[in-house]
Parts: C-alpha cells; sequence; structure tokens
C-alpha cells in the first residue's frame, strides 16, 4: 500500500482488538432491537477500560480478556438475546 | 454536496498513480504490460490499483458516520483515520461497518493494516470483485 504504515500494534492489544471484533460479530445475529443496545454495552465496557487501565498493566488486561472470552461465548449462544449491566462501585470495597 | 468528495477522489488518485510511478520498482511492471506511451501505462495502472469513486465516496460517508464527525467536515481518501481522531477500537469498528455495507468480509490481519479511506476501498473493491466470481 501507498506511503501510509498502520500502526504498531501489540500481541495483547491485537487480542483486544480480536475480542471486541468478535463481541460486534455476534451481535449481528441478535435481534435488531436488542443489537443496538447490545452494542452500546460493549463498546462502553471496552472504552471505559481502554481508559481506566494502564497499558502496562498486563495481568489485569489479561484478566479481563479471559472474562471477555467467557462473556461472549455465553452472548454467542442462541437464547441470549439481549445484555444487561451493572454498575459496581470499586470504590465500595475495603 | 457530492461533487466534492468525488473531484478530491481523482485528485488523489492520479497523485498515487505519479508517486508510484516515480518508483524505481515499478519498473517491472510497466515492461510486462509493453506500453508504447508513458500515457496508456498511466490509464492501464490507474485501472488496477484505484478503487471506483463511487466506493470511496460511500466509505467516506461510513467512516464519517461512524466516528460522529460534523457533516462540514472533510473526509478525504488519504485522511488517515488516526488524524480523523479514530483510535484502534474505531478502526474495528469502521471495518465492521464496511463488512456490513459492502456484504464482505475482511480478514483479521488485512483489517488491522488498514489506515486510510484509500486502502479500505481498495481492499473492498478487491473483496467484493472475489466474491462476485465465486458467486
Amino acid at each position: 500500500m501507498v506511503g501510509s504504515r498502520a500502526p504498531k500494534l501489540s500481541g495483547i492489544q491485537k487480542q483486544v482488538l480480536s475480542l471486541y471484533r468478535g463481541f460486534l460479530r455476534t451481535t449481528r445475529s441478535k435481534p435488531p432491537e436488542n443489537r443496538a443496545h447490545i452494542e452500546s454495552i460493549i463498546s462502553g465496557e471496552f472504552r471505559k477500560n481502554s481508559k481506566l487501565i494502564d497499558r502496562k498493566d498486563f495481568l489485569h488486561i489479561e484478566y479481563l480478556i479471559r472474562r471477555g472470552k467467557k462473556q461472549l461465548d455465553q452472548l454467542k449462544t442462541v437464547d441470549s438475546v439481549t445484555l444487561s449491566s451493572s454498575n459496581v462501585d470499586d470504590s465500595t470495597k475495603p | 454536496m457530492a461533487a466534492v468528495p468525488v473531484t478530491c477522489v481523482r485528485l488523489t488518485t492520479s497523485m498515487h498513480t505519479n508517486q508510484i510511478i516515480g518508483k524505481p520498482s515499478t519498473l517491472k511492471l510497466v515492461s510486462f504490460g509493453r506500453a508504447t506511451s508513458g500515457l496508456s501505462r498511466l490509464s492501464r495502472f490507474q485501472i488496477s490499483c484505484a478503487a471506483k469513486p463511487e466506493t470511496v465516496t460511500k466509505v467516506c460517508e461510513i467512516v464519517k458516520t461512524q466516528l460522529a464527525l460534523s457533516a462540514d467536515s472533510v473526509v478525504e481518501p488519504d485522511s488517515k483515520f488516526s488524524a480523523l481522531g479514530a483510535d484502534s477500537l474505531d478502526t474495528v469498528e469502521i471495518v465492521m461497518t464496511l463488512e456490513e455495507e459492502f456484504g464482505i468480509s475482511v480478514e483479521e490481519e488485512n483489517s488491522q493494516n488498514i489506515t486510510t479511506v484509500q486502502e479500505a476501498a481498495d481492499l473492498i473493491e478487491k473483496l467484493v470483485e472475489k466474491k462476485n466470481a465465486t458467486a
């Protein structure tokens, strides 16, 4: 391709993006009326964590990737038609 | 309104061609074509590498909506997604939307190489062609 280089992404960044892609791909099979809602939760979660978590905090990121993969597997099952998110306030922890 | 991006497209594709022809590596390619004049060489190359203006315009539109850019902001084929304020998550979203709009499937490794509208449009044309060939 002419003149432009893609920014170099680290392996873990690629994993995250691939997970994000997997989520977005899965939403296509969901009922259209729920889809926008599901997508907004997914992208909200990814964006929140992208700002919240230090990019060198690999342990935390890897944990989230593993958790995300499990959640994606759940979302993939046909009978899950919608998502909900609950807010757990971290500051209340001891 | 639609006329503006189209003229942009023409301008930049011809720039692209000049850049490519300026490179010594394309000399090999030229000799394959057995072109007798420089002019036909130019048009030959344009056909093989540049995406259709409609595709580029459509990609521009999608990018605009996806990044929630204002209607009067200019998205040119050479615009880098990052320069338009897109991060890597936005880029994934753009590629996913393009997949749906054009009814194609972009390979994972390819989608990470897309950084400009032009690159996206070129890849889309290639994939649409492939899809039509197999269908």
